[in-house]
């Protein structure tokens, strides 16, 4: 066990193991160890003001300068799925003409994903903690805490604990709730950004990073919930302490969630320390390595199960598998379910989900949906595969934002380690998963691009 | 003077008209959408037609502007700033 001098202060934070049906904190410090989830359970709903004050105290009164320096120290990296160090976005923001723009993305558009809603809906005042922090970093005195519509919305957590921070009086930014459509392009950082100065909820064509200039001419910051959450974690341990709750190489706690073939799927775990993908699973009820992984988010990377199994859920070791934690979200593929199957279903989903604005979503995703179901279903042969793989190679690197290039990925990565089930597929035998039902649930409400292509002539 | 070429996908409608003005710069993929070959461009006959053919597209998704951090430029960079 890791003694971690920072968490030891007796009038920290507690640290206490948190399990209940809608999240769980489990810790790689011996000891269950969480910090976010740590506190009331989920049945108690939202952390109200005086019992977060209580187990965190107050926010530490850290000007702008000494924010940036905890972001520097600690190397905080964005948990939206980028993962781009929360510092180089301030700094440039700071270096660009014009006053920033500060925007704390909560829309969670992965559709398994439940990490941010949980942040936002159970502990509400982390979240506003970091984004006044961040705020501060930056020199602004509004925020906006963008989230998506619908009954998922943790807009009425947010909204509560807004009105009690502003009866509090306390050292606040003057806070703005945005809502926005909930589609999948639409929680991309420039869509997020357009949608919040009036535009539409679709990605933008950018030649400069939003930090330099977003869609109001002024330098836009687009954080994620979880990402200013760990900022006020942080800035109660420390980044020192902070730092060391990740691995060697990749700083900090991460937030995770469970999809497919788990006990809990939508369980949101905390991972302290240097755990695995094993010890996730193990955490929610898994018991032996499934068939595969699915890393990062539908859009992500699938792993053998028992590869995956070893590796340590962080930046580093993933990246060493050209994989990434992404939005934190683990799909567990069981060894009766097919691969093939599963993917099918994700790219027809993601190539519904296009905003329908760039020719390579438009007329590229569909042909590679159409190709995948295909080859699921055992109707493609070596010939088709070539051309879906040319396919792939013209839509990498044209369109707007990173979506199609994501789908690419996916493709890759299921070709590589499904690799014998597409050979037994292409000679047309059946595969023992074929009738397996769906494991990984996409929504099944398409209802088509954000704009329609026939307005195109 | 150097200058960036971009095309905008989303309004890339597929015209090709790009191509035919300034077919050094652009290839076109199998659906007839423009990419941009080589994003900077420095040579006065290239960049005359990158100009010529972002005047010719009907849609305004081909994009030049002068560079700011090339030989000729004024404007600060995000690094040197």
């Amino acid at each position: 066990m890791t003694v971690l001098p920072g968490l030891a202060l007796a009038d920290g934070p507690q640290l206490v193991a948190t399990r209940t049906s809608d999240f769980v904190g489990i810790g790689g410090l011996g000891d269950a160890a969480t910090l976010m989830l740590s506190g009331p359970t989920a049945e108690s709903g939202a952390e109200e003001l005086a019992g977060h004050t209580m187990r965190w105290g107050h926010l530490p009164d850290f000007d702008g300068a000494g924010v940036r320096a905890l972001l520097r120290d600690s190397h905080l990296d964005g948990r939206g799925g980028g993962g781009f160090p929360l510092i180089r976005k301030v700094e440039t923001a700071r270096l660009s003409p014009g006053r920033p723009v500060l925007i704390i993305n909560a829309s969670e558009s992965e559709p398994a994903s439940r990490k941010d809603r949980t942040l936002c809906r159970y502990r509400p005042h982390l979240v506003l903690d970091g984004a006044s922090l961040l705020a501060r970093s930056l020199g602004v005195v509004d925020v906006v805490i963008h989230t998506h519509r619908g009954a998922a919305a943790p807009s009425g957590a947010l909204s509560t604990a807004i009105a009690y921070r502003v009866a509090a009086r306390l050292t606040d930014p003057t806070w703005r709730l945005s809502e926005g459509p909930d589609r999948y392009v639409s929680g991309e950082s420039s869509a997020v950004a357009g949608f919040v100065e009036g535009g539409e909820a679709r990605p933008r064509f950018t030649t400069q990073p939003l930090a330099v200039q977003g869609p109001s001419g002024r330098p836009t910051v687009v954080s994620n919930a979880e990402t200013v959450a760990q900022l006020a974690v942080m800035s109660r341990v420390g980044p020192v302490a902070w730092n060391a709750l990740g691995a060697s190489s990749s700083p900090g706690p991460r937030l995770v969630t469970l999809m497919g073939a788990v006990a809990h799927p939508g369980e949101v775990l905390e991972l302290t320390g240097p755990g695995t993908i094993g010890d996730l699973l193990t955490a929610d009820g898994v018991v032996a390595p499934p068939a595969a992984v699915l890393v990062g988010g539908f859009a992500g990377t699938w792993i053998p199960g028992g590869v995956a199994w070893q590796t340590p859920f962080n930046r580093a070791a993933l990246g060493s598998m050209e994989a990434s934690p992404g939005c934190g979200l683990i799909g567990v593929l069981p060894h009766a379910a097919c691969g093939l199957n599963e993917t099918a279903r994700i790219v027809r989903y993601l190539a519904g989900e296009s905003a329908g604005q760039c020719g390579t979503c438009v007329a590229g995703l569909p042909r590679l949906a159409d190709s995948m179901a295909m080859l699921a279903r055992g109707s493609l042969r070596g010939r088709g595969v070539r051309k879906m793989t040319a396919l792939a190679d013209t839509i990498l690197g044209s369109g707007a934002c990173g979506h199609p290039d994501a789908v690419v990925g996916l493709f890759h990565s299921t070709l590589e380690v499904f690799h014998d089930d597409v050979v037994r597929h292409l000679a047309g035998s059946p595969c023992r998963g074929s009738d397996h039902p769906p494991v990984l649930h996409v929504p099944d409400a398409v209802v088509g691009p954000l704009i329609d292509a026939s307005s195109w002539i | 003077m150097s200058a960036i070429v971009n095309i905008d996908p989303t309004l890339c409608r597929g015209h090709a008209i790009c191509a035919l003005f300034f077919s050094d710069g652009v290839e076109l993929d199998q659906w007839g959408f423009g990419r941009v070959v080589d994003g900077t461009v420095d040579s006065a006959r290239l960049l005359k037609r990158a100009r010529r053919a972002a005047a010719a597209c009907p849609n305004g998704a081909l994009i030049v502007v002068d560079d700011p951090t090339g030989p000729d430029g004024t404007g600060p960079s995000i690094d040197s700033a």
